[in-house]
Protein backbone atom coordinates (compact mmCIF):
# COMPACT_ATOMS: atom_id res chain seq x y z
CA UNK A 1 0.00 0.00 0.00
CA UNK A 2 1.49 3.21 -0.83
CA UNK A 3 1.94 5.99 1.49
CA UNK A 4 -1.03 8.16 1.84
CA UNK A 5 -1.16 11.52 2.60
CA UNK A 6 -4.12 14.04 4.36
CA UNK A 7 -5.90 15.89 1.02
CA UNK A 8 -8.56 18.72 1.32
CA UNK A 9 -10.42 20.52 -1.83
CA UNK A 10 -12.22 23.25 0.04
CA UNK A 11 -13.93 26.40 -1.92
CA UNK A 12 -15.27 29.72 -0.02
CA UNK A 13 -19.24 28.18 0.33
CA UNK A 14 -18.14 24.23 1.63
CA UNK A 15 -15.41 21.72 2.35
CA UNK A 16 -16.04 19.66 -1.27
CA UNK A 17 -14.03 16.53 -0.25
CA UNK A 18 -11.40 16.03 2.35
CA UNK A 19 -9.73 12.73 3.13
CA UNK A 20 -6.83 10.34 2.60
CA UNK A 21 -5.37 9.76 -1.13
CA UNK A 22 -2.01 8.21 -2.32
CA UNK A 23 -2.07 10.51 -5.51
CA UNK A 24 -3.13 13.32 -6.40
CA UNK A 25 -3.19 15.34 -10.17
CA UNK A 26 -4.08 18.70 -10.27
CA UNK A 27 -3.45 21.04 -12.83
CA UNK A 28 -1.83 24.54 -12.13
CA UNK A 29 -0.86 27.64 -14.38
CA UNK A 30 1.92 25.97 -15.23
CA UNK A 31 0.98 22.52 -16.27
CA UNK A 32 -0.28 19.64 -14.93
CA UNK A 33 1.70 18.63 -11.13
CA UNK A 34 1.23 15.20 -9.80
CA UNK A 35 1.77 14.63 -5.84
CA UNK A 36 3.13 11.53 -3.95
CA UNK A 37 3.07 11.52 -0.75
CA UNK A 38 6.64 13.42 1.08
CA UNK A 39 6.26 16.06 -1.86
CA UNK A 40 7.74 18.89 -1.63
CA UNK A 41 6.52 22.13 -0.10
CA UNK A 42 4.81 23.37 -2.99
CA UNK A 43 2.50 26.65 -3.18
CA UNK A 44 1.07 26.97 -6.80
CA UNK A 45 -1.53 28.63 -8.19
CA UNK A 46 -4.74 26.43 -10.27
CA UNK A 47 -5.41 26.60 -13.49
CA UNK A 48 -8.96 25.56 -14.96
CA UNK A 49 -9.07 22.14 -15.04
CA UNK A 50 -9.98 18.40 -13.78
CA UNK A 51 -8.36 17.16 -10.32
CA UNK A 52 -7.63 13.78 -9.76
CA UNK A 53 -7.50 12.17 -6.31
CA UNK A 54 -6.88 8.36 -5.34
CA UNK A 55 -7.14 6.09 -2.67
CA UNK A 56 -6.26 2.55 -2.37
CA UNK A 57 -8.32 2.31 -5.69
CA UNK A 58 -10.81 4.98 -5.45
CA UNK A 59 -10.72 7.60 -7.58
CA UNK A 60 -12.90 11.26 -7.37
CA UNK A 61 -12.98 13.47 -9.97
CA UNK A 62 -13.22 17.12 -9.55
CA UNK A 63 -13.73 20.04 -11.47
CA UNK A 64 -11.88 22.44 -10.29
CA UNK A 65 -11.59 26.57 -11.22
CA UNK A 66 -9.02 28.58 -10.25
CA UNK A 67 -7.48 28.91 -6.49
CA UNK A 68 -4.41 27.92 -4.69
CA UNK A 69 -2.56 24.70 -4.19
CA UNK A 70 -0.62 24.36 -0.66
CA UNK A 71 1.87 20.89 0.13
CA UNK A 72 3.06 20.84 2.86
CA UNK A 73 3.88 18.22 5.45
CA UNK A 74 1.56 15.85 3.76
CA UNK A 75 -1.14 17.88 3.79
CA UNK A 76 -2.37 18.87 0.95
CA UNK A 77 -4.96 21.93 0.42
CA UNK A 78 -6.77 22.86 -2.55
CA UNK A 79 -8.20 26.42 -1.84
CA UNK A 80 -10.61 26.82 -4.91
CA UNK A 81 -12.81 29.50 -6.23
CA UNK A 82 -14.81 27.21 -7.46
CA UNK A 83 -15.31 23.49 -7.29
CA UNK A 84 -17.66 20.44 -8.00
CA UNK A 85 -17.29 16.43 -7.75
CA UNK A 86 -17.87 15.23 -10.88
CA UNK A 87 -19.17 11.51 -11.14
CA UNK A 88 -18.02 11.12 -14.79
CA UNK A 89 -14.56 10.52 -16.06
CA UNK A 90 -11.87 12.95 -16.21
CA UNK A 91 -13.29 14.69 -19.75
CA UNK A 92 -16.57 15.33 -17.86
CA UNK A 93 -14.39 16.39 -15.22
CA UNK A 94 -12.54 18.77 -17.39
CA UNK A 95 -15.90 19.86 -19.06
CA UNK A 96 -17.39 20.75 -15.28
CA UNK A 97 -14.10 22.74 -14.82
CA UNK A 98 -14.45 24.83 -17.72
CA UNK A 99 -18.05 25.78 -17.18
CA UNK A 100 -17.54 26.59 -13.90
CA UNK A 101 -15.22 29.18 -15.72
CA UNK A 102 -17.88 29.88 -17.95
CA UNK A 103 -20.44 30.15 -15.08
CA UNK A 104 -17.97 32.86 -13.44
CA UNK A 105 -17.29 35.22 -16.68
CA UNK A 106 -21.30 35.44 -16.87
CA UNK A 107 -21.33 36.72 -13.63
CA UNK A 108 -18.66 39.41 -13.65
CA UNK A 109 -20.58 40.60 -17.10
CA UNK A 110 -24.09 40.71 -15.28
CA UNK A 111 -21.82 42.47 -12.44
CA UNK A 112 -20.37 44.61 -15.05
CA UNK A 113 -23.51 45.93 -16.84
CA UNK B 1 -77.43 44.62 19.46
CA UNK B 2 -73.49 45.37 21.03
CA UNK B 3 -73.07 48.86 21.89
CA UNK B 4 -70.55 50.62 19.66
CA UNK B 5 -67.90 50.73 23.03
CA UNK B 6 -68.29 46.44 22.67
CA UNK B 7 -67.95 46.96 18.78
CA UNK B 8 -64.92 48.43 18.86
CA UNK B 9 -62.92 46.99 20.86
CA UNK B 10 -63.60 43.53 19.35
CA UNK B 11 -62.67 45.17 16.22
CA UNK B 12 -59.32 46.03 17.67
CA UNK B 13 -59.12 42.42 18.77
CA UNK B 14 -59.70 41.07 15.81
CA UNK B 15 -57.57 43.42 14.22
CA UNK B 16 -54.26 42.34 16.64
CA UNK B 17 -55.00 39.05 15.97
CA UNK B 18 -54.88 39.25 12.51
CA UNK B 19 -51.09 40.96 13.56
CA UNK B 20 -50.01 38.27 15.53
CA UNK B 21 -50.54 35.80 12.80
CA UNK B 22 -48.18 37.93 10.57
CA UNK B 23 -45.61 37.95 13.30
CA UNK B 24 -45.81 34.64 14.42
CA UNK B 25 -44.99 33.47 10.64
CA UNK B 26 -42.38 35.57 10.41
CA UNK B 27 -40.88 34.89 13.54
CA UNK B 28 -41.00 30.96 12.01
CA UNK B 29 -39.43 31.96 9.21
CA UNK B 30 -36.59 33.89 10.48
CA UNK B 31 -36.16 30.99 13.03
CA UNK B 32 -35.54 28.34 9.82
CA UNK B 33 -33.60 30.79 8.10
CA UNK B 34 -31.26 31.21 11.36
CA UNK B 35 -30.31 27.70 10.78
CA UNK B 36 -29.48 27.64 7.29
CA UNK B 37 -27.30 30.88 7.77
CA UNK B 38 -25.68 29.34 10.71
CA UNK B 39 -24.61 26.28 8.49
CA UNK B 40 -23.77 28.14 5.74
CA UNK B 41 -21.47 30.60 8.25
CA UNK B 42 -20.30 27.20 9.54
CA UNK B 43 -19.02 25.96 6.21
CA UNK B 44 -17.27 28.81 4.98
CA UNK B 45 -14.83 28.93 7.86
CA UNK B 46 -12.63 26.06 6.44
CA UNK B 47 -11.86 28.11 3.64
CA UNK B 48 -11.06 30.95 5.48
CA UNK B 49 -8.78 28.85 8.02
CA UNK B 50 -7.21 27.47 5.16
CA UNK B 51 -6.16 30.51 3.11
CA UNK B 52 -4.77 32.42 6.54
CA UNK B 53 -2.96 29.80 6.83
CA UNK B 54 -1.48 29.47 3.60
CA UNK B 55 -0.83 33.54 3.67
CA UNK B 56 1.04 33.24 6.99
CA UNK B 57 3.25 30.68 5.01
CA UNK B 58 4.24 32.57 2.34
CA UNK B 59 4.46 35.85 4.30
CA UNK B 60 6.73 33.62 6.33
CA UNK B 61 8.72 32.28 3.86
CA UNK B 62 9.15 35.07 1.58
CA UNK B 63 10.23 37.43 4.74
CA UNK B 64 8.30 40.66 4.72
CA UNK B 65 7.10 40.70 1.24
CA UNK B 66 5.92 43.84 -0.05
CA UNK B 67 2.33 44.56 -1.92
CA UNK B 68 0.38 47.47 -2.62
CA UNK B 69 -2.55 45.95 -0.66
CA UNK B 70 -0.03 45.37 2.31
CA UNK B 71 1.00 49.06 2.38
CA UNK B 72 0.05 51.02 4.74
CA UNK B 73 -0.70 54.99 3.30
CA UNK B 74 -1.26 58.22 5.21
CA UNK B 75 -4.97 58.33 5.70
CA UNK B 76 -6.79 61.67 3.79
CA UNK B 77 -9.79 59.46 2.96
CA UNK B 78 -11.43 56.66 4.62
CA UNK B 79 -13.63 54.13 3.03
CA UNK B 80 -16.23 52.74 4.87
CA UNK B 81 -18.09 49.61 4.75
CA UNK B 82 -21.07 49.49 6.01
CA UNK B 83 -23.42 46.08 6.44
CA UNK B 84 -27.05 46.23 7.01
CA UNK B 85 -30.24 44.77 6.09
CA UNK B 86 -33.14 45.17 2.64
CA UNK B 87 -35.80 44.39 5.03
CA UNK B 88 -36.48 46.00 8.34
CA UNK B 89 -38.69 44.59 11.19
CA UNK B 90 -35.17 43.21 12.73
CA UNK B 91 -35.40 45.12 15.85
CA UNK B 92 -32.52 47.16 16.29
CA UNK B 93 -30.45 45.30 14.25
CA UNK B 94 -29.99 47.76 11.67
CA UNK B 95 -29.76 50.69 14.05
CA UNK B 96 -26.85 49.35 15.66
CA UNK B 97 -24.63 49.14 12.94
CA UNK B 98 -25.76 52.33 11.43
CA UNK B 99 -24.65 53.95 14.32
CA UNK B 100 -21.34 52.72 15.09
CA UNK B 101 -20.66 53.50 11.28
CA UNK B 102 -22.11 57.13 11.97
CA UNK B 103 -20.06 57.71 15.51
CA UNK B 104 -17.17 56.33 13.30
CA UNK B 105 -18.20 59.17 10.59
CA UNK B 106 -18.40 62.03 12.55
CA UNK B 107 -15.11 61.11 14.30
CA UNK B 108 -13.12 61.10 10.65
CA UNK B 109 -14.89 63.88 9.81
CA UNK B 110 -13.72 65.93 13.21
CA UNK B 111 -10.32 64.55 11.88
CA UNK B 112 -10.52 66.39 8.65
CA UNK B 113 -10.29 63.06 6.71
CA UNK B 114 -12.44 62.18 3.56
CA UNK B 115 -14.89 60.02 3.46
CA UNK B 116 -16.60 57.29 0.68
CA UNK B 117 -19.45 55.20 1.76
CA UNK B 118 -19.71 51.58 0.26
CA UNK B 119 -23.03 50.37 1.67
CA UNK B 120 -24.66 47.34 1.67
CA UNK B 121 -28.64 46.69 2.28
CA UNK B 122 -31.22 49.39 1.50
CA UNK B 123 -32.01 50.40 5.35
CA UNK B 124 -28.37 52.04 5.68
CA UNK B 125 -28.69 53.09 1.58
CA UNK B 126 -31.92 54.88 2.81
CA UNK B 127 -30.17 55.96 6.44
CA UNK B 128 -27.62 57.99 4.54
CA UNK B 129 -28.89 59.07 1.53
CA UNK B 130 -32.28 60.56 3.58
CA UNK B 131 -29.22 62.42 5.71
CA UNK B 132 -26.94 63.82 2.95
CA UNK B 133 -24.13 61.44 2.52
CA UNK B 134 -22.76 61.21 -0.59
CA UNK B 135 -23.18 57.17 -1.09
CA UNK B 136 -20.29 55.57 -3.59
CA UNK B 137 -22.37 52.32 -4.44
CA UNK B 138 -24.81 51.13 -2.88
CA UNK B 139 -25.02 46.52 -2.94
CA UNK B 140 -28.68 45.56 -2.82
CA UNK B 141 -30.58 41.96 -2.95
CA UNK B 142 -27.42 40.47 -0.98
CA UNK B 143 -28.45 40.10 2.37
CA UNK B 144 -31.18 37.62 2.89
CA UNK B 145 -28.39 34.89 1.29
CA UNK B 146 -25.45 36.13 0.17
CA UNK B 147 -23.32 33.88 -2.20
CA UNK B 148 -19.85 34.43 -2.75
CA UNK B 149 -20.36 35.80 -5.75
CA UNK B 150 -21.92 38.69 -4.00
CA UNK B 151 -18.88 38.84 -2.19
CA UNK B 152 -16.73 39.11 -4.65
CA UNK B 153 -18.50 41.82 -6.28
CA UNK B 154 -18.07 44.17 -2.98
CA UNK B 155 -14.62 42.71 -3.02
CA UNK B 156 -13.94 44.18 -6.75
CA UNK B 157 -15.48 47.60 -5.68
CA UNK B 158 -12.98 48.31 -2.47
CA UNK B 159 -9.92 46.80 -4.11
CA UNK B 160 -10.26 49.12 -7.07
CA UNK B 161 -10.86 52.33 -4.93
CA UNK B 162 -7.69 50.89 -2.83
CA UNK B 163 -5.17 50.49 -5.36
CA UNK B 164 -6.07 53.64 -7.50
CA UNK B 165 -5.69 55.77 -4.09
CA UNK B 166 -9.30 56.79 -3.94
CA UNK B 167 -8.98 55.35 -0.33
CA UNK B 168 -6.28 55.04 1.74
CA UNK B 169 -7.95 52.58 3.91
CA UNK B 170 -11.08 50.57 4.26
CA UNK B 171 -13.09 50.15 7.44
CA UNK B 172 -16.18 47.56 7.67
CA UNK B 173 -18.93 47.53 9.93
CA UNK B 174 -20.70 44.63 10.41
CA UNK B 175 -22.81 42.36 12.89
CA UNK B 176 -20.73 39.77 13.96
CA UNK B 177 -23.08 36.47 15.07
CA UNK B 178 -21.46 35.48 18.58
CA UNK B 179 -24.48 33.61 19.64
CA UNK B 180 -28.38 33.29 18.82
CA UNK B 181 -29.15 35.70 21.79
CA UNK B 182 -26.25 38.07 20.81
CA UNK B 183 -25.07 40.06 18.09
CA UNK B 184 -22.56 42.73 18.16
CA UNK B 185 -22.16 45.83 15.77
CA UNK B 186 -18.43 45.05 15.03
CA UNK B 187 -15.96 47.04 13.30
CA UNK B 188 -13.11 45.16 11.16
CA UNK B 189 -9.84 47.08 9.45
CA UNK B 190 -10.53 45.63 5.85
CA UNK B 191 -7.54 47.11 3.79
CA UNK B 192 -4.75 47.42 3.60
CA UNK B 193 -4.66 43.77 4.53
CA UNK B 194 -2.93 43.01 8.15
CA UNK B 195 -1.00 39.90 7.41
CA UNK B 196 -2.34 37.33 9.73
CA UNK B 197 0.21 37.05 13.04
CA UNK B 198 1.55 33.95 13.91
CA UNK B 199 0.08 32.98 17.20
CA UNK B 200 0.64 30.35 19.84
CA UNK B 201 3.81 28.43 18.97
CA UNK B 202 7.00 29.43 17.13
CA UNK B 203 7.42 27.40 14.35
CA UNK B 204 11.21 27.20 13.55
CA UNK B 205 12.32 28.29 10.22
CA UNK B 206 10.29 29.20 7.35
CA UNK B 207 8.83 27.09 4.65
CA UNK B 208 10.79 26.77 1.89
CA UNK B 209 8.18 26.68 -0.58
CA UNK B 210 8.31 25.68 -4.41
CA UNK B 211 6.72 28.40 -6.09
CA UNK B 212 4.96 28.07 -9.35
CA UNK B 213 4.89 30.82 -10.36
CA UNK B 214 6.90 33.28 -8.07
CA UNK B 215 5.93 34.45 -4.74
CA UNK B 216 5.12 37.76 -5.79
CA UNK B 217 2.16 36.15 -8.37
CA UNK B 218 1.22 34.04 -5.96
CA UNK B 219 0.54 36.87 -3.56
CA UNK B 220 -1.01 39.16 -6.03
CA UNK B 221 -3.62 36.09 -6.64
CA UNK B 222 -3.80 35.40 -2.92
CA UNK B 223 -4.82 38.77 -0.90
CA UNK B 224 -7.30 39.78 -2.83
CA UNK B 225 -9.05 36.43 -2.01
CA UNK B 226 -8.16 36.99 1.58
CA UNK B 227 -10.46 39.97 0.94
CA UNK B 228 -13.26 38.34 -0.96
CA UNK B 229 -13.36 35.73 1.65
CA UNK B 230 -13.24 38.08 5.06
CA UNK B 231 -16.10 40.48 3.10
CA UNK B 232 -18.09 36.77 2.53
CA UNK B 233 -17.64 36.09 6.07
CA UNK B 234 -18.82 39.29 7.34
CA UNK B 235 -21.57 39.13 4.90
CA UNK B 236 -22.35 35.71 5.74
CA UNK B 237 -22.49 36.46 9.37
CA UNK B 238 -24.72 39.76 9.67
CA UNK B 239 -27.12 37.85 7.29
CA UNK B 240 -27.29 34.94 10.58
CA UNK B 241 -27.88 37.99 12.97
CA UNK B 242 -30.31 39.87 10.95
CA UNK B 243 -32.27 36.49 10.85
CA UNK B 244 -31.58 36.17 14.68
CA UNK B 245 -32.85 40.01 15.19
CA UNK B 246 -35.64 39.63 13.64
CA UNK B 247 -36.66 35.87 15.27
CA UNK B 248 -36.42 38.31 18.52
CA UNK B 249 -38.14 41.01 17.68
CA UNK B 250 -41.06 38.90 15.65
CA UNK B 251 -41.23 36.78 19.05
CA UNK B 252 -41.41 40.15 21.24
CA UNK B 253 -43.97 41.32 19.10
CA UNK B 254 -46.74 38.30 19.11
CA UNK B 255 -46.21 37.86 23.13
CA UNK B 256 -47.12 41.17 22.79
CA UNK B 257 -50.64 40.90 20.86
CA UNK B 258 -50.96 37.88 22.97
CA UNK B 259 -50.91 40.30 26.00
CA UNK B 260 -52.78 42.95 24.17
CA UNK B 261 -55.28 40.41 23.37
CA UNK B 262 -56.00 39.41 26.72
CA UNK B 263 -55.97 42.96 28.21
CA UNK B 264 -58.67 44.20 25.46
CA UNK B 265 -61.11 40.85 25.99
CA UNK B 266 -61.30 41.94 29.88
CA UNK B 267 -62.46 45.32 28.90
CA UNK B 268 -64.55 43.76 26.47
CA UNK B 269 -66.46 41.29 28.95
CA UNK B 270 -66.78 44.66 31.57
CA UNK B 271 -68.31 46.22 28.60
CA UNK B 272 -70.49 43.36 27.62
CA UNK B 273 -71.68 42.92 31.57
CA UNK B 274 -72.45 46.57 31.99
CA UNK B 275 -74.77 46.38 29.11
CA UNK B 276 -76.19 43.79 30.30
CA UNK B 277 -76.78 44.91 33.81
CA UNK B 278 -78.37 47.45 32.23
CA UNK B 279 -80.49 45.63 30.22
CA UNK B 280 -81.64 44.23 32.97
CA UNK B 281 -82.13 46.76 35.34
CA UNK B 282 -84.41 48.49 32.62
CA UNK B 283 -86.38 45.03 32.05
CA UNK B 284 -87.01 44.96 36.30
CA UNK B 285 -87.74 49.16 36.34
CA UNK B 286 -90.02 48.74 33.48
CA UNK B 287 -91.59 46.02 34.80
CA UNK B 288 -92.29 47.55 38.15
CA UNK B 289 -93.30 50.73 36.54
CA UNK B 290 -96.22 48.45 34.81
CA UNK B 291 -97.30 46.75 38.31
CA UNK B 292 -97.04 49.95 40.12
CA UNK B 293 -99.46 51.71 37.21
CA UNK B 294 -101.78 48.58 37.52
CA UNK B 295 -102.23 48.57 41.14
CA UNK B 296 -103.02 52.34 41.25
Amino acid sequence: MAKSFQVDVVSPEATVWSGEATFVVARTVEGEIGILADHEPTMAALATGAVIIESDGDRTLIGVHGGFLQILDNQVTLLTDRAQISEGGRDVAARIAAELQELEQAEEELEGS
Amino acid sequence: MASAELRQIRRRINSVNSTKKITRAMELIAASRIVKAQQRVKQSIPYAEKLTEVIRNVARASGGVAHPLLERREVRTVGMLVISSDRGLAGAYNANVIRMAEAAMIEHANEDRELKLFLVGKKGQTYFRFRGYHVERAFLGVTDAPSYGDARAVANTLLEAFATGEVDTVEAYYTRYVSALNQQATLYRLLPVEPPTTEGEEQAGAVAYTYEPSPGEILDRILPRYVEAAIFGMLLESSASEHASRQRAMKAATDNANELVKILTRIANQARQAEITTEISEIVGGAEALAEARGE
